[in-house]
């Protein structure tokens, strides 16, 4: 379990700061016409096309799986939920920071958290 | 030897320490160290790259270091100089091993078998070279039993096996598939980064 203060800031950093970024491009791209689950998909997409080269770019300061791959999934996760609200209402910049933020926050919990949970089982299993 | 996969890994060569350099290798520097630190007798280490694990080799040891590619092994003679201990560089492929039978107390391999285009052939001749109750020291990344991430890493190998790694093998069921027993596995993050330890023939 990851606990030293400069990888822990990093990946909440990294996460937050990418999830905020797709947000708000999605909310930029998204039309309040669309149908929610068109804008929910073109949110997903440009979700890993932002996360993609950010994780790449961000792998040579804080790691590889551990990085790369809570990133991807707050690209996705950030994407479709602002795609979803955009579909709707529309998302500006405030509110896309939002979203994008508190799904960077609930991934990078959420990662921790499941990691957390392999390494105590096999503490258990192994006795 | 497979001349395509050299050719990879030379291109693959000149930004590798760039890439995982700082980040990736302050991040397992623990787990590698404490795994490298049970090396003892005549080891043999795979795909040693641009060497960037002999900082966590413990001192004094008699290390043979292999890889693929002609200019990851340039990349690795000063810290292969550096090292306090024997250690012996030699471009060779896993599945061309020249050595014989029972060559080594124990073999290492990190992010290794991500590459080897034929791991279960790989690790069979890793398994000859050890010697009677020898064991093999992994630290490799696999693909994921739990969703989403396994679908994302089967996604990410569409794309990475063109100019690097596969982020879906299987690399614990291939070790027992080489004959290797007593396979354990240590998790490092999830179920995707992890420690495998096996003991060879018996």
């Amino acid at each position: 379990m990851e606990r030293r203060p400069y990888f822990v800031m990093g990946d909440l950093a990294s996460n937050l700061l990418v999830g905020a970024l797709v947000a708000v491009a999605t909310g930029a791209v998204v039309d309040g016409a669309w149908p929610m689950v068109l804008g929910m998909g073109v949110g997903m997409l440009l979700g890993d096309l932002i996360a993609l080269p950010a994780a790449v770019l961000l792998t040579t300061l804080l790691g590889a799986m551990e990085l790369m791959l809570p990133l991807m999934l707050t690209g996705m996760v950030s994407g479709m939920a602002a795609g979803m609200v955009a579909a709707g209402d529309g998302v500006g910049t405030s509110n896309g920071t939002l979203i994008g933020a508190l799904s960077g926050v609930v991934v990078f919990t959420g990662t921790y958290a499941l990691n957390g949970y392999v390494h105590a089982r096999h503490r258990r299993e192994a006795g | 030897m497979d001349l395509e996969t050299s050719r990879k890994w030379d291109k693959a060569a000149r930004g590798y320490d760039l890439m995982n350099g700082f980040g990736p290798e302050w991040r397992w520097a623990p787990w590698k160290r404490r795994l490298f630190s049970e090396m003892s007798g005549r080891v043999l280490f795979l795909a040693i790259g641009t060497g960037q694990d002999i900082q966590f080799f413990p001192p004094g040891r008699e290390i043979v270091g292999l890889d693929i590619s002609a200019r990851m092994l340039a990349a690795a003679t000063t810290r292969a100089h550096a090292y306090d201990g024997s250690l012996e560089l030699r471009r060779l492929d896993v599945h061309d091993l020249d050595y014989p039978d029972g060559s080594f107390d124990q073999v290492f391999t990190s992010c290794t078998f991500c590459s080897v285009p034929d791991p279960v052939g790989g690790l069979k001749a890793v398994r000859r070279v050890l010697k009677q109750g020898g064991t093999l020291g992994m630290f490799e990344h696999t693909r994921s039993r739990l969703f989403p991430f396994g679908v994302m890493l089967e996604v990410m190998t569409l794309l990475t096996r063109r100019f690097g790694p596969e982020m879906n093998r299987d690399t614990v069921t291939n070790v027992a598939r080489a004959g290797f027993t007593n396979v354990r596995v240590e998790p490092v993050y999830l179920d995707v980064v992890k420690i495998i330890r096996a003991v060879g023939p018996g």
